[in-house]
């Protein structure tokens, strides 16, 4: 019989991180997916990284994670965004080849322990008494397991637009997965519909790049993993940007009727911050000219991904406007570009876990949560496989707080309040930014990881060397005391315009804002980059942390005090019809996040915890 | 008994009686209080003591005294501060213990926290969440009554502004690669400044007892030269309306806010109404009276105790002040809604003052609204002073994500008031106001 610990359906990003957690983990994995080549695929445009997402796959990679460290031996192009506004919105966003990115992915998973991987359709779910048993191919093979995750992004009832042309699949040239769609939609989970979509791809050699304006990346090239060797990182290329103006839009307005999203015909909902060219040119018709990058699909690939025109019109259109755009005259389309509608499982059908509320076992990640990105994916692949094996072995769930991690953030915001576009990372959704840093998820995460047993030795190490320099460093910042009139003294003056009136710790005087920490007498043992940036966050913070762990705190009770899963909530006294009906609906874990619902009043929150009290002292 | 919060609320209602009561429950309350009265006598022993605010200034003697945990009311450590039964003090009381770490309790909270130590036992678990209801309830129409139209539209153009400027701020840090216009950003600064200087006049107002709320309104009727503007400047202790001896004098209407009790009225002083109006002007003066007694609460009749006159507008829910009292011979007492007062003496004022409070219905929802307006002014002030957080570090060439921190507080604060905002919300404003996305 085949038996597995966990079964994970999928090998997109949500997959790939959920087997890998799993086989780290040690329980016994299957992956399955359509096509094991096209394992670690990029579908969007190969970048990783960026505001918000970067610091979600810094986090995937704290918890000892695939997908930065693929990122590195796939980046060809590097840029520290943000760096001038602060360090806990400085994000990295790396180019990738996909090519590489997709190896990378694919050698990593072929070297896992515990892990079998096999291509196949999942067709069916055996459930029974709501507990996943078993999942069927369409081969008619039965695959057991009682630990099940679904990643199977937007290949749910997928239809894909060019113009008024309609095709079914999930990815130009892949099926969708109508079958188990099918069966899926007979579980009584809420489907939600959801739209996005992509630019035509260019041919490299078709584009006049004397006309575009090179982007090169940053140096010193940063690296995306904690673990990566600068040596690992191939060759860098340019970026290339250009625009679009007047004779563009005109294009557009000339074939709007064509557009699938204006003729009426696409019905779901895009997402705000990432719409088509038609959506852009319609909406801020005062805008004469857009932006759009040219980015390179690989070091050794003929395709070019254009950012910023992603359009369904139909191809004649899109050949029309592609011509109208300086450098691109006589660029050729190799695809042409299209929206996807797909379907979606309302994320509030889920515990924090990532387990669904009414089948046991049955795990989702990635976009079939309502989500966008492969960062997004990742990061809920990685919590679903250390979920799932936690179930598997008989462990209680492992949960990420709102103030420990962005990935705390996403699975909050998503089964909390579910999500009507495609639901993309941004800091502001973070009300605890400037404690979740890019340069501190290790320290954030690691430890955590390590006490699962996802860790490898390597991070491990890396880890405590990091937080045991950090830690001497601070000690004899605060103990260094510089006095005035020293040359010390007259040396932070020169650089930084510093005065020094009286004897004062370097730890006092890196909260200047214009003191950094290399402006410092340094110590005898060099410190690592990144610990710098841990140091200075720390110190120069110190106060708005401070601030807001005072909040965190606060909450913390909240957070601590849970709610049974099976409460009836009409037996609350004093609860009104319409607060009962909300928390009967969502069932939050905690005190905490049923205040975070919509409409939950603090006094609701004052009868729910009265209530749990006289429950637990009937009980006890 | 762990991390509870370290609440404060008056456990007297304000402005009633000669002594009132602040109750502080929680970790923090020893220290606050210590910080404010110097050394406590030791737990339950009442000490005589100044209570001083940070800058040093003495607002009030009185006395305080400590409840040691877990021998207090709530089970927490609770401190009582008993002082002059004065709005003005028990507010200041208040507002320099939340400067010190206490929060404003919110209703029913002292109750909750007492069921939770179990000092309550279960059969009380109840009624006090019927307690949490009916008090939340008084607090939701409490906190919208707190809030006179001005104000709250005040505050709405504060953050109307406040969520324009996090727009901008957050649109730079969340899409640095999309070509929002970064001079925007430099006009920032100014505006802010613009909404600090407000909220620092609105304080003041605040502060000056300008009324936050539209609460109750009082019209003062009657036959000409009766006293009615008297009676209003008596009220007021204030010389607000022109009195003189010629009938029909005032034909404006003249409004001052009294405190009563901790709650402020809205006294209207009204033109006399008489049969025979002399001109136009006049009968001007006598169609707003009218107006006045249709939207008030209630109504006074003031009548000259020496010469009773027919008075025939509809007057609604209404008491009669027999004015010139001094002047009367022989015996005279109050009846149900008839009241024998003297503005020249001033005898009398004070039964009225009470029969208006019962009349009013005061009495249940005051002390939330105290309560609610304390809120209010707090919430207002950390507003501010994060919004002045936010300038300093914009002047100082701090990095844009403490620029944002501190405005994301002053909108939290800001938004307590009157609508919170979520994270969503805020997104939602970025992409309507700027064209993001690759």
């Amino acid at each position: 019989m085949d038996k597995y610990d966990v079964i994970v359906i999928g090998g997109g990003h949500a997959g790939i991180e959920a087997a890998d957690a799993c086989s780290r983990f040690g329980v016994n994995t299957l992956l399955i997916t359509h096509d094991k080549t096209k394992i670690g695929e990029m579908s969007c445009n190969p970048a990783i990284g960026g505001i918000g997402k970067s610091h979600l796959a810094k986090e995937v990679d704290a918890l000892g994670g695939l997908m930065a460290r693929a990122t590195d031996k796939a980046g060809i192009h590097y840029r520290v965004l943000n760096s001038t506004k602060g360090q806990a919105v400085r994000a990295t966003r790396v180019q990738t080849d996909r090519e590489l990115y997709k190896n990378a992915i694919q050698n990593f998973l072929s070297s896992s322990a515990n892990l079998t991987i096999k291509e196949g359709s999942v067709v069916d779910l055996d459930i029974d008494d709501s507990i996943i048993q078993s999942v069927i191919t369409e081969k008619g093979e039965r695959l057991f397991s009682n630990s099940v995750i679904l990643t199977t992004g937007t290949f749910l009832g997928g239809v894909m637009h060019t113009g008024l042309e309609q095709s079914s699949g999930g990815r130009m040239g892949d099926p969708s997965s109508d079958k188990l769609a099918q069966k899926l939609r007979g579980l009584n989970l809420k489907v939600g519909r959801l739209k996005t979509g992509t630019p035509p791809r260019l041919n490299k050699y078709s584009i006049d790049w004397s006309l575009l304006s090179p982007q090169p990346g940053d140096t010193p090239t940063p690296l995306l993993s904690y673990t990566s060797l600068a040596s690992e990182r191939p060759e860098q290329l340019n970026c290339y940007m250009t625009r679009t103006n007047q004779t563009t839009h005109q294009v557009i307005l000339n074939h709007l009727d064509e557009s699938p999203m204006y003729s009426g015909v696409i019905e779901g909902v895009g997402p705000r911050y990432c719409p088509s060219i038609e959506d852009k040119v319609m909406r801020f018709s005062e805008r004469d000219s857009h932006q759009i990058f040219a980015e390179p699909e690989g070091l050794n690939s003929d395709l070019i991904y254009p950012n910023g025109i992603s359009t369904s019109l139909p191809l004649r259109a899109q050949e029309e406007l592609i011509k109208s755009i300086k450098g691109f005259e006589n660029a050729k389309i190799v695809r042409p570009g299209y929206a996807i509608e797909y379907d979606f499982f309302d994320p509030t059908g889920l515990k924090h876990s990532l387990e669904t509320k009414t089948i046991s076992g049955l795990f989702f990640a990635g976009q079939i949560n309502g989500t966008t990105g492969y960062e997004e994916a990742a990061a809920q692949g990685i919590m679903a496989g250390i979920n799932a094996s936690l179930r598997a072995t008989n462990q209680e769930a492992f949960e990420l707080q709102r103030d420990e991690a962005y990935i705390g953030v996403l699975i909050d915001d998503l089964v909390s309040l579910g999500t009507k576009e495609p639901y993309r990372m941004f800091t502001s959704r973070a009300e605890y930014r400037l404690i979740l840093r890019e340069d501190n998820a290790d320290m954030r995460l690691t430890e955590k990881g390590r006490k699962l047993g996802i860790v490898s030795d390597l991070l491990w190490k890396k880890y405590q060397d990091k937080r045991d320099a950090t830690t001497q460093e601070i000690l004899r910042l605060k103990k260094y005391k510089l006095n005035p009139n020293t040359p010390e003294a007259k040396k932070i003056k020169e650089q930084t315009g510093e005065c020094i009136s009286k004897n004062i710790s370097l730890f006092e005087m890196l909260k200047r804002p214009k003191v950094l920490h290399s402006h410092l007498p340094q110590g005898k043992i060099p410190l690592a980059l990144n610990a710098v940036d841990e140091i200075e966050a720390s110190v120069k913070y110190e106060g708005y942390i401070k601030r807001q762990k005072i909040d965190i705190e606060r909450l913390q009770r909240n957070e601590n005090t849970p709610i049974p899963q099976h409460i009836d909530y009409e037996k609350v006294v004093g609860l009104s019809n319409e607060v009962k009906q909300k928390l009967s609906e969502a069932r939050p874990g905690s005190l905490a996040r049923a205040s975070r619902l919509p409409g939950v009043t603090p006094a609701a929150i004052s009868l729910l915890m009265i209530y749990l009290k006289k429950e637990r002292q009937a009980v006890g | 008994m762990g991390k509870n919060r370290t609440i404060i609320a008056p456990a007297t209602v304000p402005g009633r009686g000669g002594v009132s009561i602040i109750r502080m429950s929680g970790e923090l309350s020893k220290s606050i209080a210590e910080g404010m009265c110097g050394e406590l006598a030791e737990a339950w022993r009442f000490k005589r003591c100044s209570i001083k605010s940070r800058g040093g200034s003495k607002i009030d003697d009185g006395m305080v005294v400590f409840f040691k945990s877990p021998n207090s009311y709530t089970g927490d450590d609770v401190v009582e501060f008993h002082c002059h039964g004065n709005p003005t003090i028990v507010n200041l009381v208040v507002e320099e213990a939340v400067n010190r770490g206490a929060v404003v309790a919110e209703p029913g909270e002292f109750t909750k926290t007492a069921f939770l130590n179990e000092k309550i036992d279960l059969v009380q678990a109840e009624s006090v969440a019927d307690l949490i209801n009916a008090q939340s309830k008084t607090a939701v129409v409490a906190a919208n009554s707190s809030l006179s139209g001005q104000f709250s539209e005040q505050i709405n153009w504060l953050l109307d502004g406040i969520v324009k400027a996090r727009v901008v701020v957050e649109a730079n840090i969340d899409f640095p690669e999309e070509e929002v216009d970064g001079s925007v950003l430099e006009s920032v600064k100014e505006e802010l400044q613009g909404f600090h200087a407000e909220i620092n006049k609105l304080l003041s107002r605040v502060k000056e007892g300008v009324k936050l709320r539209d609460g109750y309104s009082v019209a003062i009727v009657g036959p000409p030269n009766a006293g009615k503007s008297s009676l209003l400047n008596l009220l007021a202790r204030e010389d607000l309306a022109i009195t003189s001896e010629v009938p029909g004098t005032t034909r404006d209407l003249v409004k001052t806010s009294v405190n009563v009790g901790g709650v402020l009225i809205e006294f209207v002083d009204t033109a006399g109404v008489r049969h025979n109006p002399e001109g136009p002007i006049e009968e001007e003066g006598i169609q707003r009276s009218k107006e006045a007694i249709k939207k008030s609460n209630l109504s006074l009749l003031v009548q000259d105790a020496t010469s009773i006159q027919g008075f025939d507008v509809g007057l609604g829910d209404s008491l009669t002040v027999l004015n010139k009292s001094d002047l009367l011979e022989g015996e005279f007492s109050n009846e149900d809604n008839i009241f024998y007062l003297s503005c020249s003496t001033g005898e009398g004022v004070e039964e009225l003052l009470r029969a208006l409070i019962l009349r009013l219905g005061i009495d249940e929802g005051e002390e939330t609204v105290f309560l609610s307006r304390q809120r209010h002014e707090i919430s207002l002030r950390s507003g501010g002073l994060f919004l002045e957080e936010a300038i300093m570090s914009l002047g100082e060439g701090q990095v844009l994500e403490l620029v944002a921190e501190s405005l994301r507080s002053s909108h939290a604060a800001l938004g307590d008031i009157i609508r919170p905002m979520s994270a969503d919300d805020l997104l939602g404003e970025i992409f309507s106001e700027f064209c993001i996305g690759k």
